[in-house]
């Protein structure tokens, strides 16, 4: 069974159509890419995926189950987990509660148990506490647990970011440019901890303009223009996709292109 | 045999009790402007503006006095009973005004304040604009601050927890809250009807204690008093709010002279805590986690 599945998911703005009928599918396991120009409406199939919008038309199913009416944060519980391309760090909360927050879903103490400090909170706040500090150990953000995370720099806070969304052991990873703004080092740091995060069973989906980047990760490429998918393959097959070369350079200098290698 | 000190003759020394009886309203003030504190901290905790907390007190307080005069109902019964009247009216103005953003609750919650104004004056039961009189005084002072402590520590062990990080995360940044799959609009809910248990228990000890209660007490004004007990002490911790509440209880009484300004007052202070101390005189804030 496929882990997502959405068909023919639209979402409309007035006077334009972000997402058009996108029939996207994501076996379990493994990374996959959604790439396409500026404005092809990549962050919107995210929001789209993880409930911040609602779609127009179509459908998203979870693990075979159908999710499309679904609030963000049951979707959260049911294992989409996600990073933002803006970073959405809590600024004033510790490196660590961060973390913690992010464990929110899995969570279960109820009202009652937390106020009498019941066994059952503090044991569960413990492990809470101890896979917290693993998913830093995972990004290498250890050292900075107990500092705000405002004050960390540009891409430790985007390690922060996905070190949040682990915590809540997602079955999907959605990561919204996790390279922007990286430099070469980081981004060859944070392919590694993208390839480790996946060996280790989630699936990731993510949205890169870096293309270095997508074609050495990726399994599996979707690329979409104008709302449209207009190509899915492995990256190889991507690479060499006349219509992906277009969208990319416009029609004209794709074609000098192609003139030019022949 | 009664022990000495369980005896209901048992004397308060001469000082002590001058002093009790000079200050014992002022005392309780205390207590109970500390209750109205941290009801409006719990809704600002979860990144929300409500302007309703005096309604809230409102609507406990004439509901917990017609409990006492009309039904007759024992203090024990009617104090906890106090806050049913005001939690369905948060549940009814909470349930269509959370699902938009931002100003709605404030504005709805003005709106709600000035209807039981108008309630209040014109519906018999309620006394119209004399209010009720002759209120036994059953509220004790030990009541009142064994309330606040009570509420004091519920505060800060739920704050301590995925509870309080929750509802730290969405004041923060309430998409990425929900991201992390934290309920926003049942957590908002959730405050506000805490928020009103708490104003609605102030309310029923403040009617208990002063013997009379009037449509005015719950308006605009005193909304707007209890907003800036937590602007002044800040929502880092729930302490810092009734610190600011104590701050502005005790002021007015350094200040006797002053009373003509005591809005004033307290509308400057709502400026210069907005733009000089964002987070309050006490700024620190809690750690998130118990372990």
């Amino acid at each position: 069974m496929n882990l997502l599945e959405t068909c023919g998911l639209t979402r409309r703005y007035a006077g334009l159509v972000a997402v058009d009928h996108v029939d996207l599918v994501v076996p379990r396991g493994g990374i996959h890419a959604v790439i396409g120009p500026n404005g092809a409406g990549k962050t919107t199939l995210f929001n789209l995926i993880s409930g911040l919008v609602v779609p127009s038309e179509g459908s998203i199913h979870l693990a075979g189950q159908d999710v499309t009416a679904r609030p963000t944060h049951v979707r959260a519980a049911l294992g989409i987990g996600r990073t933002f391309q803006n970073i959405r760090i809590f600024g004033e909360m510790s490196v660590l509660e961060n973390v913690l927050t992010g464990a929110h879903a899995r969570l279960r103490a109820s009202l009652v148990s937390i106020a009498l400090r019941l066994p059952g909170f503090r044991s569960e706040e413990r492990q809470a506490v101890a896979a917290a500090r693993e998913a830093l150990a995972l990004v290498g953000l250890s050292e900075r647990a107990a500092q705000p995370a405002s004050s960390l720099p540009y891409g430790d806070q985007r390690r922060l970011e996905i070190a949040r969304a682990m915590a809540g052991q997602p079955l999907l990873l959605l990561l919204d440019e996790p390279a922007a703004g990286m430099n070469p080092a980081e981004t060859t740091a944070l392919a590694g901890l993208v390839r480790r995060i996946a060996d280790a069973g989630t699936t990731v989906l993510l949205v890169e303009h870096d293309m270095g980047f997508v074609m050495s990760l990726s399994d599996h490429i979707t690329v979409l223009n104008f709302g449209r998918k207009i190509f899915e393959g492995k990256p190889a097959a991507v690479r060499s996709e006349p219509a992906v070369v277009e969208a990319y350079l416009g029609a004209r200098l794709a074609a000098k292109l192609r003139a030019a290698h022949a | 045999m009664m022990p000495a000190w369980l005896a209901s003759d048992w004397t308060i020394p001469a000082g002590l009790d001058d002093f009790l009886w000079t200050y014992g309203h002022l005392i309780n003030s205390l207590g109970i402007n500390g209750l109205l504190a941290l009801s409006m901290y719990v809704v600002l905790a979860v990144g929300q503006l409500s302007l309703g907390q005096a309604a809230f007190m409102g609507l406990g307080a004439y509901s917990s006095v017609l409990m006492t005069l009309t039904l007759k109902l024992p203090f024990y019964v009617v104090l906890p009973a106090s806050c049913l009247v005001p939690v369905l009216f948060a549940l009814a103005v909470g349930v269509p005004t959370l699902r938009l953003s931002g100003v709605y609750l404030a504005i709805a919650t003005i709106g709600l304040g000035e209807v039981l104004r108008a309630l209040y004056l014109n519906v018999d039961v309620f006394g119209g604009a004399l209010g009720i009189n002759g209120i036994p005084e059953r509220a004790q002072t030990w009541m009142i601050f064994g309330m606040l402590i009570l509420a004091l520590l519920g505060l800060w062990l739920v704050g301590r927890s995925r509870i309080g990080r929750a509802m730290e995360a969405m004041r923060e940044d309430a998409t990425a809250a929900a991201v992390m799959g934290v309920n926003v609009p049942g957590y908002q809910l959730g405050a506000l009807v805490a928020s009103a248990v708490l104003a609605g228990i102030a309310g029923c000890l403040s009617a208990h204690q002063s013997s009379f209660i009037g449509p005015n007490e719950y308006g605009f004004e005193p909304a707007v008093t209890i907003l800036s007990f937590a602007l002044l002490g800040g929502i880092g911790t729930p302490v810092a709010p009734v610190v600011g509440a104590w701050i502005l209880t005790l002021l007015p009484e350094l200040l006797r002279g002053f009373s003509d300004l005591r809005l004033v007052f307290n509308g400057l202070i709502i400026v210069v805590a907005v733009l000089f101390l964002p987070h309050g005189l006490l700024g620190w804030r809690m750690r998130r986690r118990a372990a």
